[in-house]
């Protein structure tokens, strides 16, 4: 009942929410505020008294200050340069008459299923000192340097490739929101094609492309495969560098130290995007919207290069793909020479998968980790979107809202750490056990890294639930857990599903977290593909790495399409 | 029946509604009607318990619900979209409310099958989703749900707003029937004048929270107590002063004409045989509009526009700019 009276005491206030209150703040006070207090401990307090010493120890490291440097120069290039490709293949996709579109569009989403650490040793088999381009112009070019591929332009070229899936979702579905009647009216008006494209269509799609942009520069910020495996000595950046420092003993405030300028940089650049959001988007004022019609290119030489270029783009993001499903069905000798021979193709790969427990374990650890985080971040999640939105304006939902989102301010890498260098001593609020090390500690830590998408996707979908079903279920006699039960949580199900496979998938190959929190007895998957493509001179472990990324591939692809594809349309909206 | 006494609502500041008294009578339909945001479905969620007043009590059969919870009441509601729930079949939601009060299998089955068949459901449709149903069953299924259980008073809210035209007039004529089928007391929310004169047997009409005017269709439509109900209620003319002053002349009536003086459409008689009593005018059409059913014209009459009707009865009608006979009964002026 809505009280239109005047309140005495707050209404959230009943026994069961405040001991749901007491189990969420002790979650996020347990597990991200306390060991994030105790980083800055680290960093400022170290010998009991306020000191800036981990500052000028920082600033008198040349690695960590050449890191810092490098992350600076790979952000903002690898801005310009992904933006670059991103707005090619939205218009190559959604926007110009291409030949093929279809196909490509195949191609340029395979980053969807096939990111990280797994990407790039994929780009690292082709073009790494040992790769089959590399191999292949040895051929020609004996005295060429093998490490043609190391350092800034490789780790710029790996992320350029890798990080567009987020122009291939928001950007793309920007851009098929475009009314085409406005097309229509400024060609009716003797606006040329190219005209149109920069003054009506591409204004429209801004403010999703500023906010791809600043998430793009977070991510070359906190790059962390690709410096690792492609950037040789001369190009690490900070979050290689927070491992490295974060491994020795003395290092440790360091480590701390460069987690915290990576927190700030990514709380200023979200700061800045939710500023760029609250302006909001263009909204089309057409009373009837018309889809985008695909525009000729009028120029035949224009129309050429485009072509050209959209085709050199799908093999730049196809040939990984492809290479490493072939390569996974071949034995490790035509591993070893870089070349394909089909009368060696056999199963053997995956049966070794299967009978090796040693090969199957990482596998086995990252779905049971992944499913868990999955599950349980999910189920609290709809709690607390239950809790906030029976409690909207309250004290109580306000502070459970933001303070799920937290995460979301935070570097994975800095949240890794601070659990590290938490939990690695007994502790009053983790009931007096020491965590590091064990295997509890990074399901804890993929639980939080998850927390604010989760909330954002479950907390839209309550919020786009009408009201005047719950009213309609009270009205016919359901009580308040009732109406949860059966009206509410089955109309929600399938977007939850979605949110957790989404999940699930998110963290199946994941390194930034796991690289710091992972237990050594049970390596994750991407720590597992990590060591193995360090060493690309061992063919069986690439072909294990090469079964891994398949069997990911296949994974991630049918988790989207039950999420974005003909079975779940209408749960989850791009 | 019910009995809502000094209701007042209030949302923060914000006052919604204030000394709302209503008594709906048993058996009877009663209509809640205004513009957007006047206090109706305020008022009806009151009555079904989503709303708690800040003051005053409602009241059904003498007892006092005021702060009953929802699910205590045995009100039925059909909301505007008939809030229908998409992850169950048609059958489930009928037999939703029956649940909840853990109704025996066989008895859930018995009476959500005879209800199917009073709003005229198939046996077949009862298994369908409920997306799978056109806009008119989707209706059919809600009135069934709210009924099944049979309450004392059925609520809806603007159920017949977002259909065609077309549907809207044909669930009108469904849902009355269905009223006088039933015989239950029936509070109804609509902002569609045409629906609460047509339906209702008595009608509230609302304003910025407060309460114009209450009466039959006839009483609010002829006899509009307020100037708002007047023009809110059907099209009307608005007489200037010196118009008004000319009736009173011609026909020695006192008509104020330092007051607004209105009149209906159909009240003016163009080119009548019988003016006895009545004030008459020389006039020009100055425009029409077709609407089938009948003709609506302008005219212009000593720099008074006035608009009338004209049943089409295929005879040949009035040309722009031909010179017409208006007369009007001083009986049929409202004033304010």
């Amino acid at each position: 009942m809505v009280n239109a009276a005047p309140r005495r005491k707050p209404k959230w206030l009943t026994p069961w929410n405040v001991v749901m209150f007491i189990v969420f703040a002790w979650i996020l006070l347990a597990w991200l505020i306390f060991p994030i207090a105790n980083l800055l401990k680290t960093v400022f307090l170290s010998d009991g008294s306020f000191s800036l010493e981990p500052f000028q120890k920082l600033l008198k490291s040349k690695r960590a200050m050449k890191a810092l440097g490098n992350s600076f120069i790979l952000a903002p290039t690898l801005s310009v340069s992904v933006g670059i490709v991103g707005i090619s293949l939205v218009l190559i996709t959604e926007y110009f008459d291409i030949k093929g579109s279809a196909i490509l569009r195949l191609g340029y989403m395979t980053t969807l299923i096939y990111g990280g650490v797994t990407l790039v040793s994929g780009y690292k088999f082709i073009y790494g000192s040992s790769g089959i381009l590399t191999t292949a112009l040895r051929g020609v070019f004996p005295d060429m340097n093998i490490k043609w591929f190391e350092g800034y332009w490789a780790v710029l070229f790996v992320m350029t490739f890798s990080c567009t899936s987020n122009h291939m979702i928001f950007l793309r579905n920007a851009m098929r929101s475009v009314d085409f009647q406005t097309v229509e009216a400024a060609r009716n008006m003797g606006a040329s094609q190219a005209y149109i494209l920069f003054r009506v269509v591409l204004p429209v799609l801004l403010p999703s492309l500023f906010a791809v942009t600043i998430l793009t520069f977070i991510t070359g910020l906190c790059a962390m495969s690709a410096p690792l495996l492609v950037g040789g000595t001369g190009f690490q950046t900070i979050n290689p560098m927070i491992k490295q420092f974060a491994e020795t003993n003395n290092s440790k405030d360091l480590a701390a130290i460069l987690s915290l300028v990576l927190g700030l940089a990514s709380m200023l650049l979200l700061f800045i995007m939710t500023q760029v959001e609250k302006r909001g988007h263009y909204m089309s004022v057409s009373k009837v919207k018309t889809r985008i019609v695909k525009q000729k290119i009028h120029n035949p030489v224009v129309n050429v290069l485009v072509h050209l270029y959209a085709y050199i783009l799908f093999v730049i993001y196809l040939l990984p793909v492809v290479l490493i499903v072939l390569f996974s069905f071949t034995d490790s000798k035509h591993i070893a020479l870089r070349q394909l021979d089909f009368s060696a193709f056999s199963l053997d790969n995956y049966v070794a998968l299967l009978k090796n427990s040693a090969n199957y374990r990482p596998f086995l650890v990252s779905i049971v980790y992944s499913g868990l985080a999955a599950l349980i971040v999910g189920l609290l999640v709809v709690v607390a979107c239950r809790f906030i939105q029976k409690n909207r304006h309250s004290v109580g939902g306000n502070i459970l809202e933001y303070g799920l989102m937290i995460p979301w301010l935070l570097p994975t890498t800095l949240i890794a750490l601070s659990l590290m260098l938490a939990f690695n001593v007994q502790r009053w609020y983790m009931f007096n056990q020491v965590l590091t090390g064990t295997l509890l500690i990074l399901l804890i830590g993929y639980i939080i890294i998850k927390m604010p998408f989760t909330m954002r996707m479950t907390k839209a979908a309550f919020f786009s639930l009408d009201d005047a079903l719950e009213d309609a279920s009270r009205n016919l006699g359901g009580g308040e857990l009732y109406t949860f039960r059966r009206v509410i949580f089955p109309v929600l199900l399938p977007t939850i599903m979605a949110i957790a496979a989404l999940n699930f998938n998110g963290l199946l190959t994941d390194y930034d977290m796991s690289a710091f929190l992972y237990h050594p007895l049970n390596p994750t998957l991407g720590v597992t593909i990590k060591k193995l493509t360090d060493d690309m001179g061992d063919p069986n472990g690439m072909a294990m790495t090469f079964v891994y990324a398949v069997l990911m591939m296949i994974i991630s692809a049918v988790v989207l399409y039950l999420v974005y594809g003909r079975g779940g349309r209408d749960n989850m909206k791009e | 029946m019910i009995y809502l006494n000094d209701i007042e609502v209030r949302f923060g500041d914000f006052t919604a509604l204030k000394d709302i008294n209503i008594h709906v009578k048993e058996g009877e339909f009663y209509t809640f009607l205004g513009p957007s945001g006047c206090g109706k479905t305020t008022t009806l969620r009151t009555i079904t318990g989503f709303i708690e007043p800040a003051k005053g009590t409602v009241k059904v059969k003498g007892k006092d619900i005021t702060h009953v919870p929802v699910e205590k009441r045995n009100i039925g509601m059909v909301f505007q979209n008939y809030a229908l729930f998409p992850t169950m079949s048609v059958y489930e939601n009928i037999a939703f409310g029956l649940k909840v009060k853990k109704v025996n299998k066989t008895d859930i089955d018995r009476r959500v099958k005879e209800m199917a068949g009073k709003v005229d459901l198939t046996e077949q449709q009862l298994m369908r989703k409920v997306a799978e149903l056109s806009g008119g069953q989707q209706q059919r299924v809600a009135i069934a749900r709210a009924l099944v259980t049979n309450p004392e008073i059925i609520c809806l809210d603007e159920p017949l707003s977002n259909l065609d035209a077309k549907l809207r007039v044909q669930l009108r004529e469904e849902l009355k029937e269905m009223q006088a089928k039933f015989g239950i007391t029936t509070v109804y929310v609509t902002h569609d004048q045409e629906e609460a004169l047509t339906l209702s047997d008595c009608i509230a009409v609302f304003n910025k929270g407060f309460i114009e005017q209450i009466g039959t269709p006839d009483e609010i439509y002829s006899a509009s107590k307020t100037e708002f109900v007047c023009n809110f209620i059907g099209d009307i003319n608005k007489l200037n002063a010196n118009f008004t002053r000319e009736i009173g002349a011609q026909t020695g009536k006192g008509v104020d004409a330092g007051k607004n003086a209105y009149v209906r459409l159909e009240r003016i008689h163009v080119n009548s045989t019988r003016t006895d009593g009545r004030a008459v005018f020389k006039g020009k059409v100055a425009g029409s509009e077709y609407f089938g059913l009948y003709i609506k014209y302008q005219l212009d009459v000593n720099g008074q526009v006035l608009k009338c009707i004209d049943k089409n009865d295929g005879r040949q009608y009035l040309r722009k700019g031909e010179e017409v006979e208006v007369s009007i009964d001083p009986r049929d002026l409202m004033v304010y």
